[in-house]
């Protein structure tokens, strides 16, 4: 039940509005709790435990001592010694539950069945009467034989034994052990298999019995009847157990009023009769005496047995001081806070005013806020907690706030106190409810009721009240849960609802309650005749219209209030969260629109969300396979409802890891979806499957879970972890929602195609501003990735045959133009292939030693040559022939940890490269900014790539930010780098004159569409056609999966025609990469229109660029769900009970008559 | 109950509901006990959700009576805020001027009172621990919207505090983080009122109420007897023409800043 998996308090977390996480569209989760939890919720047991058996039954009690008064529920006709109460008896993993509250938790029974213990009480609670006792405090099972037709039991429990002396049981009278019966309601083998599975437990349970001896020796009762009643003699009484603070400072109050002696004599008479602490049974008569008062001495350990917090002490009993020395001389954000409280947390109480009850305050706090980091500490937990340390040792009040804050009121305290908002809404609208008429006159007068009602939730009246008032509404809290708060404030409103009706303003409403408050202890009927009617004091009153009046509030009635408003208060809190974390993501963010922001956001705490949850959901399974093998009856937590997690309800993680990134840019770009389902993520899928099915049968499962398999399985490329180790500024090995921002701000922020290619460099410059050999291959690497999935016409060759009359191509021409989209892709790959040849050609030798092999004018040629020569060379000693150039194409690299650059000299086995400077490892090379500027620039294509494609790719919302729409002014700086290229670098025939030119045309089309381009950009093309093959083996090698994609790419080499291409770039001296382009173009379109074959390829290629959707379509037919064979529960039941029918068969053939099925003795 | 009858029995009086909200430790609550003890200590109340404060404030024609809702420090519970700025009058949104992560959570409050409080809100910005300054005994202050309407603000005052400040920035070792200038210009565009105070020394602590009294709408105020329906319903009404309001009653409230509540 606690985390203490991550210790690091993350200060800014709590700081950070982006904690309140919010995927907000994830729908609303399962509502319904899980039968383990109601049951849970029934009997107040920690999480660790399971309805596993149940059975109707009947518990009859041994008869009282002449002394008893009390009366059954159901009392039978006189001829039965004591009571006998007809319930259901239900078994855990390492309790024995009974109950009259009818209850079922079978995996077969209705959610109403379920739930039926959520409505009236009547003053019992949910738990009802009978008892709630850990099978380690039984100390003896008897079958009694009585009657054929009978199956009872008779249970013989640890009470009072574990803490007598052995020595002073002589003295001592004679020590009556608490025994009763339990009678069995069945068919006889449903008998037999609830005792098979008691038989187990208790043999499990007996490892604990050390646990509980320690446990039990801190409960007062147990000193009340064993330690302290003993006479004064010569032993050395027992100390006292702790009963807190008020031992040493007094307790609140006047003890004689409170009739506190009187009290403590029927709890001593009750112990006695009906056991104590663990092994109490509840009566009609415990009930009682917790409506008038617990007495001091008694009130913590009685709290912690109604609110259960016991059964988690019992569980790990040194956690409390073990959670301290673990941690000691720690910081965090939430000790700050709780060091600013300790002095203002019931400051009037004299044990607040010593160091030793600030201490104990603070020790608890601490424990507490390491124990569960994600709520830490809150506000109002300083006062909660003081108020506990009165009654109970520091080690109880620890276990009560966990209890509290985790289970009895959830989300009150957490970083979104979404518990607290939820439940003003509930009174809010319970007060409309019974109180219309004031209810109105409220709204009207603009007083906002939840505004006065929070404090009397948050700290549960603990500040509202005098203390002795507040403490006796705790009392009935901890015993019948939180519908307690809403009766009290119900009837407070109520009793004042006249003077209420004047009120106009919060002034006046809020010192009418303060009055109120402050005269509690007086007489309700002062002026009455009837002296019993003035002896009522205003508590009283204020107790009995709670209780009585508003008796119809019950547990289920706040459910289902809670669960009426609970999207609304969730939303609202999501927007105001999204609002403020929008706001304050910095001035980077303000290149963004709001909706695109709007868009990270929603998109970053949806992945979160989803991500963590198939992470759980992956380790339960693991955990339950793990279970299955070694323990039946785990100790360990089940997996938590689904809920949580979900919406606004807290922060779990705030950072993204790589792959949680990788699911982020698989929404975000289509490039990066994956292109077939790895084998990882359909095991992931089919264990959430099965996880599914298994769940459905036990309770109803939201669709949002669902959700999973229509993501699109994110793909790995090393353009990804290059992207990841950008954004992550601050290195944490995660991205914040800020990271996310600013790296998308800076990608998409300007429509400036430097500023798009400066971003692509920056990704592979290693920190010197130069790009070496390995980074250029990724680069191109790069290029074919994110290109493999079409450009969604952001790419428009500029000559095309179809369109060239034409303004830019409308989706829907697109779409009809099919094939000319294909040789858009395909020439992008010719533009790929030109960009790693010029980047080797003029990329610079990063030695000093082989500048003379790049000087002089046989630059352009050597570079022509040495692409040949590895080029065409056959295909294993092939540049692009990954697998032998592990170290120089970190690329391929899947892992995250081989991403650093790799070793530039690097052996090779190309056998071309000695003879080839761009590929020699001994001639490392590199080039800078200007050179990939220059480079890009050169092709058309690859202007356009980085100019609208490369941003554009990043899809984020519909209304991106007007800046990044304006046509970039900034192209005109292409014409330095034009004018650069052409008289430093081109050593070719071609005219600095054309250069110019170009870039001139190229500036006046600015954020457009550019023109076809004369001069230059031919002279480089003219290279281009070895490039072609090239990268068409690259693309093969990355793409082996993807088998149209393949076979694609071999049919083009097939049909290449190198001569003609480079016929076409050499003989036209202005020849431009468009006129190469056109005809790459023309051809496709031949070869497409010709071979039908060919063509269907590509048309399913097509369905597989439409992305995510149609891959999912696809996968969701084969990944339903197996409800055929659903419900591993019913049949591991199944399972069970032929085991249980089995050995019973035999054991029942030997035992006959009375046996003992267990018996331990100390 | 019905104390507020009792004050000023002639004038009429009008309950004004105001949020005070801003980062951890600024001084939204010593800024309050301020202006309603006139006295600055350690906060000994423990404050759950928020701490709720009237103070009456004469003006000359009328009594503000305000109700004070001073929200908690926690970072969590501003979740809670917009259960109290809901339908709040009047909003002082306060800041650390030694802190400039107060001012970035200070802009943001504003931004969400604009968008999401009662239309007419006022608002004023607040920067606290002006004692801290160097200039400290300077006051500055006054409307930061008046520009446009001719209303220097209190004024000359606050310009000279301001041009000191910048001296003394460069020159000593000033706790000030935040310039006068830069709040103030930031509130002009915004259209709030704008104060620096020290709850310390008391400097400036009434006239921001004041300021804050006067600016709002007569319409929008409701008597605090009789006809609370009828009131209330005008006050959501009159929302609307708020930002007029604000603006157009610069000079009334130049003035009456001078004479500040007696409190
Ligand atoms: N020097 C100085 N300190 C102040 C001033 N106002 C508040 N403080 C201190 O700042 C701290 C936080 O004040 P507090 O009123 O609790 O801030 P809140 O969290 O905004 O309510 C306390 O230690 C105050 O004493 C001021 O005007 N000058
Ligand atoms: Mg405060």
């Amino acid at each position: 039940m606690f985390q203490l998996s991550s210790f690091v308090q993350k200060a800014q977390s709590l700081i950070d509005p982006a904690n309140f996480i919010i995927p907000s569209l994830t729908p609303s989760a399962d509502r319904n709790p899980s039968k383990s939890s109601l049951f849970r919720q029934q009997f107040r047991l920690p999480d660790s435990q399971n309805p596993l058996h149940e059975i109707t039954a009947e518990l009859a009690l041994p008869v009282a001592p002449p002394s008893s008064s009390t009366h059954g529920e159901r009392p039978r006709d006189g001829d039965r010694p004591g009571n006998r109460y007809a319930g259901q008896l239900h078994l855990s993993e390492r309790f024995l539950c009974f109950s009259t509250q009818p209850t079922s938790f079978l995996p077969s029974a209705s959610f109403a069945v379920s739930t039926s213990f959520t409505g009236q009480t009547h003053g019992t609670g949910p738990s009802g009467n009978g008892f709630t006792v850990p099978l380690c405090s039984i100390r003896r099972v008897e079958r009694l034989h009585s009657l054929t037709h009978v199956f009872a039991l008779a249970l013989t429990t640890w009470n009072g034994a574990l803490g007598r002396h052995p020595s002073s049981s002589a003295k001592d009278p004679p020590f009556v052990p608490q025994r009763f019966t339990i009678q069995l309601m069945g068919s006889r083998q449903a008998c037999e298999r609830f005792c098979d599975g008691l038989k187990k437990g208790l043999r499990e349970a007996m490892k604990e019995i050390e646990d509980l001896r320690v446990v039990v020796m801190d409960c007062y009762s147990e000193y009340l009847l064993t330690g302290g009643s003993k006479a004064k003699g010569e032993e050395p009484d027992r100390q006292p157990p702790d009963a807190g603070l008020g031992m040493v400072f007094r307790y609140p109050g006047d003890a004689r009023k409170l009739r506190d002696r009187s009290k403590m004599r029927l709890w001593a008479e009750y112990f006695r009769e009906n056991g104590r602490n663990f092994t109490l049974i509840r009566q009609p008569t415990f009930h009682k005496l917790i409506r008038v008062g617990l007495p001091n001495r008694l009130r913590g350990e009685i709290w912690e047995l109604a609110s259960g917090s016991l059964y988690a002490r019992l569980r790990s009993p040194r956690l409390y001081h073990e959670t301290l020395s673990k941690f000691d001389g720690r910081e965090s954000l939430a000790i700050d806070e709780i060091e600013k409280d300790l002095n203002r947390s019931l400051p009037e109480y004299p044990g607040f005013q010593s160091e030793e009850g600030i201490g104990r305050l603070r020790r608890v706090l601490t424990a507490y806020s390491w124990t569960n980091e994600q709520i830490g500490y809150c506000q109002a937990m300083n006062i909660v907690v003081a108020a506990l340390l009165i009654y109970m040792s520091e080690s109880q009040a620890f276990f009560l706030l966990s209890v509290l804050c985790d289970r009895i009121l959830p989300g009150y305290y957490s970083t979104t106190m979404y518990g607290t908002l939820l439940d003003q809404k509930v009174f809010e609208s319970l007060v409309e409810k019974t109180m219309p008429v004031l209810w109105e006159h409220l709204v009207k007068s603009d007083v906002q009721l939840s505004v006065v009602s929070l404090p009397w939730f948050l700290s549960l009246y603990i500040n509202s009240m005098p203390l002795v008032f507040a403490f006796r509404v705790l009392d009935v809290f901890f015993l019948e849960g939180p519908k307690v708060l809403f009766q009290i404030g119900l009837a407070i409103l109520r009793i004042n609802g006249e003077e209420l009706l004047d009120v106009q303003d919060d002034g006046s409403f809020i010192s009418i309650l303060k009055s109120y408050f402050s005269s509690l202890d007086e007489s309700a009927h002062p002026r009455s005749e009837n002296p019993k009617l003035r002896a009522v004091t205003r508590f009283q009153e204020l107790m009995v219209v709670a209780f009585k009046e508003f008796s119809g509030i019950t547990h289920s009635t706040i459910e289902e209030l809670r669960a009426k408003h609970k999207d609304a208060v969730l939303e609202n809190i999501e927007s105001f969260a999204k609002r403020t974390s929008i706001r304050n993501l910095g001035p980077d963010s303000k290149r963004l629109s709001v909706e695109d922001l709007g868009a990270i956001y929603d998109r970053f705490y949806e992945v979160l969300y989803d991500h963590e949850q198939r992470q759980k959901l992956l380790a339960e399974e693991k955990k339950r396979h793990e279970k299955k093998k070694f323990e039946r009856f785990s100790v360990q937590a089940p997996p938590p409802d689904a809920e949580v997690g979900r919406v606004g309800l807290g922060p779990s993680s705030t950072q993204m890891d790589y792959d949680a990134f990788r699911e982020f840019l698989a929404a975000t770009a289509k490039w990066a979806v994956a292109d077939v389902r790895g084998q990882a993520w359909n095991e992931a899928l089919s264990e959430k499957n099965r996880q599914l099915s298994n769940q459905s049968s036990v309770r109803g499962r939201s669709k949002s879970d669902l959700k999973l398999e229509d993501k699109p399985e994110p793909a790995d490329h090393e353009f990804m972890q290059r992207l990841f180790r950008n954004w992550d500024v601050d290195r944490s090995q995660g991205l914040s929602l800020q990271n996310v921002v600013n790296g998308l701000a800076h990608l998409k922020g300007t429509r400036d195609i430097m500023n798009s290619i400066n971003y692509f460099f920056d990704l592979y410059d290693n920190g010197t501003g130069q790009v070496d050999r390995e980074g250029i291959l990724g680069m191109s690497e790069a290029l074919l990735f994110l290109s493999r999935r079409g450009f969604d016409g952001a790419l428009t060759p500029s000559d095309l045959p179809d369109d060239s009359h034409d303004a830019p191509l409308s989706p829907y021409d697109r779409e009809q133009k099919e094939d000319t989209k294909l040789s858009t892709d395909e020439r992008f790959l010719g533009s790929v292939s030109s960009f790693i040849r010029r980047c080797f050609e003029y990329a610079d030798p990063s030695h000093l030693q082989n500048q003379e092999s790049t000087g002089g004018g046989t630059t352009v040629d050597q570079a022509a040559a040495d692409l040949d020569a590895f080029s065409i060379g056959d295909d294993d000693d092939d540049l692009i022939e990954i697998e032998d150039w592990p170290n120089l194409l970190p690329a391929q690299s899947t892992s995250k940890s081989a991403s650093e650059p790799s070793n530039p000299t690097s052996p090779s086995r190309a056998a071309s490269e000695s003879a080839n400077a761009a590929l020699n490892p001994d001639h490392p090379l590199h080039i800078t900014l200007p050179t990939f500027r220059m480079v890009v620039l050169a092709d058309e294509l690859l202007e356009q790539f980085f100019e609208s494609f490369f941003p554009q790719s990043f899809h984020l919302s519909d209304h991106p930010h007007p800046a990044s729409l304006a046509p970039s002014s900034s192209l005109s700086s292409n014409l330095t780098t034009f004018t650069n290229l052409g008289s430093v670098r081109s050593q070719s025939f071609s005219s600095n004159r054309a250069s110019v030119i170009s870039g001139a045309t190229v500036a006046g089309f600015s954020g457009g569409i550019v023109p076809p381009n004369k001069g230059l950009r031919g002279v480089l093309d003219n290279i281009v056609s070895d490039g072609m093959r090239m990268a068409a083996e690259v693309r093969k090698k990355m793409e082996e999966a993807q088998r149209e994609m393949e076979r694609n790419a071999l049919g083009r080499e097939e049909d290449e025609d190198d001569e003609d291409e480079d016929g076409r770039g050499l003989v036209t001296s202005a020849s431009s990469a468009a006129a190469m382009v056109g005809g790459m173009s023309s051809w496709g379109v031949g070869i497409y229109s010709i071979d039908p074959e060919r063509r269907s390829v590509r048309e399913r290629d097509r369905d597989l660029l439409e992305g995510a959707e149609a891959a999912s379509v696809v996968d969701g037919k084969d990944v339903h769900y197996p409800t055929g064979d659903a419900g591993g529960g019913d049949r591991t039941n199944d399972h069970d009970s032929q085991e249980v029918r089995s050995s019973r068969r035999t054991s029942d053939s030997v035992n006959r008559g009375v046996f003992s099925m267990v018996e331990f003795d100390s | 109950m019905s104390d507020s009858a009792a004050g000023s029995a002639q004038k009429p009086s009008s309950s004004v509901k105001l949020v005070l909200l801003g980062e951890a430790a600024v001084g939204k609550s010593s800024l309050v006990l301020r202006f309603v003890n006139n006295d600055f200590q350690e906060n000994k109340e423990p404050t759950i959700g928020a701490a709720f404060l009237t103070q009456k404030c004469p003006l000359p024609t009328r009594t503000i009576k305000f109700e004070i809702w001073d929200t908690a420090g926690q970072e969590r519970f501003a979740s809670l805020a917009p259960m109290y700025y809901r339908n709040a009058q009047a909003a002082l949104v306060v800041y650390d001027l030694t802190k400039p992560s107060s001012l970035v959570k200070a802009k943001h409050w504003v931004a969400e009172l604009q968008r999401q409080a009662s239309p007419g809100i006022v608002i004023a910005l607040v920067g606290n621990k002006l004692d801290l300054a160097n200039d400290g005994s300077g006051a500055s202050g006054g409307i930061a919207t008046a520009t446009e309407n001719g209303v220097p603000g209190p004024e000359t005052d606050g310009d000279t505090s301001e041009a000191r400040n910048e001296e003394q920035e460069s020159a000593t070792s000033d706790a000030r983080k935040i310039s006068t200038r830069e709040a103030r210009g930031y509130a002009e565009e915004e259209g709030l009122l704008f104060f620096e105070t020290s709850a310390k020394t008391g400097v400036n602590v009434v006239e921001v109420f004041t300021a804050i009294a006067n600016a709002i709408p007569e319409t929008s105020l409701k008597g605090t007897r009789g006809g609370g329906a009828g009131a209330g319903q005008s006050a959501l009404g009159a929302g609307r023409s708020g930002d007029d309001s604000r603006v157009n009653l610069g000079d009334r409230n130049a003035a009456a800043a001078r004479d500040g509540c007696a409190c």
